[in-house]
């Protein structure tokens, strides 16, 4: 019993605040001025969430940041899947010095690359388009990584029949290894879209307009004013910014759920 | 046999190692390179200095700051994030019906939305006069705080959210580990006489070692990556209390536009990083049980 | 095998729709168009964006087939500057762009910013002497001229009647020197009786451009922070500690005012009812009077030697490193939109300062002003006002000036040593 006291308390604190960001989006403006916070706005007011479009291009943003993940997952679904292969089914020279490479890579962010990239990419006058979001990005020594247990899991033997029957290398990778390795491509997936329709840091610092920018950097935008915050129109844009990848989670949970965990496994 | 066409080994690896090399490897050294130049408004074209970068970034005080909000954050995030977790995990782990994932998508979606969109909401709930915390916090009798616009509370709020908004994924790795700890290992200790605690202790905590690890790691890494919220929240303020190292490097270089600066202290952040990272593997990696 | 030609085509039509919004607009774009980009920074409460879009609109109709400004919405004075200082180092500048009064020193710097003495002669001394000369001095160094001011501002004096009436103090007379300042602060401060909390602070001096409004007092106490050239600092004169002790009275000392606040959380503080009296910017005129419940004045910020205001905002300038073509389309642009009609129009919309003389004629204008004579107490106080500091580097002498304010502000620094540190290091920043 106490067991289901703490954690429903646990989880009616961390649920509330996304409560809150929906009512105060339905509220009218003057009505978030009171002392006692109303947690049931009344009367409703969905106003606010057509408003946010005009201020700012959100449809645009939200087709900018879907381009932007898919882009990313589709070229690193590529390159972690090459390398895990071959660290997973061959032996090389240099094998491990290799793998401690996609390894450390993995230690390294964003965060500790932006401004080089940013000359790189002004060398290359790539600044502000979509690519340059998307390209520091396309390899992943952490999706490579987990696609690397995975075909390990898979049995040997398969591949040596395989063999046998002509079929090798990339077929095999593609017909047998990759189907078989479908749970973690997925879970992998899930992981790499969420996390990049979330991204911040660098598409700020790469993107300076509308056409390119993506949701986090337009609702970003919408607290830096010169004149008197707004609260219900930045909730109604919070709102809809975590929108889709929230209703996919509420949908999918278990798929999510299952990725996220399956990332600590043997990593 | 072997007749049909086969990549040569090293193509394979070559798309992923081609974007590696261009956008993690060559940053990092293109950033020590350029920390040796003064690059700024008042120098537009680099100019070599030698280490002086270096020398102006530790005669600073600011940076001292900096890297003491920095540690303040990662010593009061890293214990809170993962003691929640691992204790929220157990609960979770215990033998309930369907109401086991209304539980655990609770405090698992904090994860799933942008950092931003958590600052932004929490800007709201902290303000001081019309926001939730301060009402709620009131009833326990604490004073109205003025959080973000008050030098001593600023970082403390930027904590709290910070606990609530990663806490849960740290949990499904906990849960993930817990559940890969077969039954049986409980149901021997029960029969020999162990209590709760000497469970935890003799058999759940040594099997979680490999999740406590992995945690352990990506909090480290996360501490020091702190920026979203700063940037929506706070932008440092007020007075630096809440500057972080990341935010710092983006002031110099986005803002002041000094370049070798802004390399200068990237190059002191990675090697930071590596150094912890290489430490936290020295120390503990090799008691843990793994398989490379 | 059709699998991997699936997956590459996928892969390509991603990449190809990446590039194709660029030049899909490019190859609608029809042959001798200049198409200009205007960069601005406009706070997003009240619909601004929407009327720098339709103002642009008409130009742009007015010029068909000729000039198409595409005016770009890039958040506030901070992340404009940055994207505009971005492009500029991409070697990609937009052709027209709008930012903060003081970062005209460190785009000269880079060499960004056209020179634009040659339109503005053309158009005779009507045009230029037509502006308020406090708006003019941020657009000149070294005699040039290097912007057009447009979204212009001062910072005003804000109190709520109601409260002043509550606290028995006349609601149609404001605090007009610092010491009645002082004194009503301290009569409006309102506190919790049981826990000791503040329900309602006296006086908000607004954080977040606390900087700006420090220069304000600065000048209140007859004295000046940064030389016109941008080379001399002054910070540690006898009237800027006077200025600063003034501040640390109020926010430490008699703790009528809150040390620390952001530019955006002080406005619906006001609203809300959380201070009774505040000092912000007159571009937050139209918010409150759309958001507030009770009436509220607008006036001058109180004296100490005499009125004192520097002025804010942001003027219009024409990047240097685009071709003779797009400069003189560009300086279209900017011309129609300083008309006196234009800048009345955009005065009335948005609520900063209508920055000709002439403006104040147009009918619009007229109209506006008599229904909501607030808006003219900025202007009035221009008499009083001066030029804005600024220098090199000024985003880090705004960073050296914020954090000795603060500090003060929270006690943690004598205010003469805050001084003499920040005159210290600004000057180290501008030479």
């Amino acid at each position: 019993m106490g067991l289901h006291l703490i954690l429903m308390l646990v989880s009616i604190i961390t649920v509330a605040p996304y409560l809150w960001i929906l009512s105060t989006s339905l509220k009218y403006r003057t009505e978030v001025f009171t002392p006692t916070p109303k947690w049931i706005p009344w009367p409703i007011n969905i106003q606010n969430y057509l408003e946010i479009f005009q201020m700012a291009p959100f449809h645009l943003y939200l087709i900018n940041t879907v381009l932007v993940v898919t882009g990313i997952l589709a070229v690193q679904l590529v390159t972690i899947t090459l390398a895990a292969y071959v660290f997973a089914r061959r032996n090389f020279w240099g094998k491990e010095f290799f793998f401690f490479l996609f390894l450390i890579q993995m230690m390294i962010p964003i965060h500790a690359t932006f401004l080089p990239n940013f000359l790189t990419l002004k060398t290359f006058d790539l600044l502000n388009t979509r690519i340059a979001i998307m390209l520091p990005f396309f390899a992943s020594g952490y999706g490579t990584f987990l696609l690397r247990q995975a075909f390990r899991q898979i049995p040997r033997v398969l591949e040596d029949a395989a063999v046998i029957d002509g079929c090798g290398g990339i077929r095999f990778l593609w017909h047998v290894l990759i189907p078989l390795a479908k749970p973690t491509l997925l879970a992998f997936s899930i992981i790499s879209l969420v996390s990049h329709w979330n991204d911040y840091l660098w598409p700020l610092i790469v993107t300076d307009t509308p056409e390119v920018r993506t949701l986090t950097i337009g609702l970003g935008m919408f607290v830096q004013q010169e004149s008197g915050a707004d609260w219900t129109l930045l909730m109604a844009a919070t709102a809809f910014v975590t929108a889709p990848v929230m209703i996919f989670f509420l949908v999918f949970q278990k798929k999510f759920v299952e990725s996220f965990m399956l990332s600590g496994m043997k990593g | 046999m072997k007749r049909m066409f086969r990549l040569p080994v090293y193509s394979y690896l070559f798309p992923g190692l081609f974007f590696m090399a261009v956008f993690t490897f060559f940053p990092v050294f293109m950033s020590a390179y350029l920390s040796l130049f003064r690059w700024n408004i008042s120098n537009p074209s680099p100019n070599f200095a030698w280490f002086s970068n270096y020398l102006e970034v530790f005669k600073a005080p600011l940076f001292w700051l900096v890297l003491k909000n920095n540690l303040i954050y990662a010593f009061t995030t890293i214990p809170i994030s993962m003691s929640l977790a691992l204790f929220l995990a157990i609960l979770i782990n215990q033998k309930m019906g369907s109401v086991r994932s209304f539980y655990r998508g609770s405090l698992f979606y904090p994860t799933m939305i942008p950092m931003v969109a958590a600052a932004m909401l929490w800007v709201w709930i902290f303000n001081p006069g019309l926001g939730i915390f301060n009402y709620y916090f009131g009833f326990l009798g604490f004073p109205k705080i003025e959080w973000l616009y008050d030098m001593r509370y600023a970082l403390i709020a930027i904590i709290i959210m910070s606990i609530w908004k990663n806490f849960g994924y740290y949990m499904l790795i906990f849960l993930a580990g817990l559940q890969g700890i077969p039954k049986h290992y409980y149901e021997a200790a029960s029969i020999e006489g162990a209590g709760p605690w000497n469970q935890f202790r003799y058999i759940t905590f040594p099997m979680l070692a490999p999740a406590t690890l992995f945690v352990f790691v990506v909090a480290i890494i996360s501490s020091f990556q702190v920026f979203d919220q700063v940037f929506v929240m706070t932008q440092g303020g007020p007075g630096d209390r809440t500057n972080v190292l990341v935010f710092y490097i983006y002031q110099h270089a986005f803002r002041f536009w000094d370049l070798g600066m802004g390399s200068t202290l990237t190059t002191l952040f990675v090697m930071g990083l590596l150094i912890a990272i290489w430490l936290v593997f020295r120390v503990i990696g090799k008691r843990v049980y793994y398989e490379v | 095998m059709r699998k991997i030609i699936l997956v590459f085509t996928i892969f390509f039509f991603i990449a190809g729709m990446v590039h194709s919004s660029e030049t899909w607009a490019q190859m609608t774009a029809k042959p001798k168009l200049l198409r200009l980009t205007f960069y601005y920074p406009v706070g997003v409460a009240g619909p601004l964006a929407r009327v720098i879009g339709e103002m642009t609109d008409k130009f742009n109709k007015e010029n068909e087939g000729r000039i198409e400004v595409v005016p770009v919405y890039s958040g506030d004075y901070d992340p404009t500057m940055q994207k505009v200082q971005t492009a500029i180092m991409a070697g990609n500048p937009p052709d027209i762009f709008m930012v903060e009064i003081s970062e005209l020193p460190t785009l000269l710097t880079m060499n960004a910013v056209l020179p634009l003495d040659d339109y503005v002669k053309k158009l005779g001394k009507v045009y230029w002497e037509d502006f308020f000369a406090p708006f003019r001095e941020n657009a000149v160094i070294g005699g040039k001229i290097y912007g057009i001011p447009f979204q212009r501002s001062t910072p005003v004096f804000y109190w709520n009647k109601e409260v002043f009436k509550t606290a028995g103090l006349d609601p149609e007379k404001p605090p007009q020197t610092w010491d009645e300042l002082r004194d009503y602060g301290q009569k409006l401060t309102v506190r919790d009786p049981k826990t000791g909390d503040v329900k309602q602070w006296g006086v908000t001096i607004s954080g977040g451009w606390n900087d700006w409004l420090f220069e304000a007092f600065v000048r209140q106490n007859g004295s000046w922070l940064i030389s016109p050239d941008g080379l001399k600092a002054n910070f540690n004169s006898k009237e800027a500690i006077e200025a600063l002790e003034f501040w640390v009275e109020l926010k430490h000392r008699l703790k009528v005012g809150p040390p620390h606040s952001t530019w955006g959380s002080t406005p619906p503080d006001f609203v809300g009812g959380r201070t009774a009296m505040l000092y912000h910017s007159t571009g937050i005129l139209t918010f409150l009077k759309k958001s507030a419940k009770f009436d509220f004045g607008v006036a001058f910020m109180p004296k100490k030697k005499t009125y004192g205001a520097e002025v804010g905002g942001a003027n219009l300038m024409i990047a240097k490193r685009i071709s003779k073509e797009r400069q003189d389309a560009a300086w279209k642009y900017m011309e129609w939109m300083s008309t006196s009609k234009n800048t009345a129009e955009w005065s009335a919309a948005s609520g900063y300062v209508a920055v000709r003389h002439s403006s104040y004629d147009d009918p619009v204008m007229k109209d506006h002003v008599s229904k909501n004579p607030e808006y003219l107490v900025a202007r009035d106080q221009l008499k009083y006002a001066y030029g804005k500091m600024m220098g090199k580097n000024f985003q880090k002498v705004r960073e050296i000036l914020k954090r000795q304010l603060d500090d003060a502000a929270a006690g943690k620094i004598a205010p003469a040593e805050a001084m003499q540190i920040a005159q210290k290091e600004i000057q180290g920043v501008i030479k």
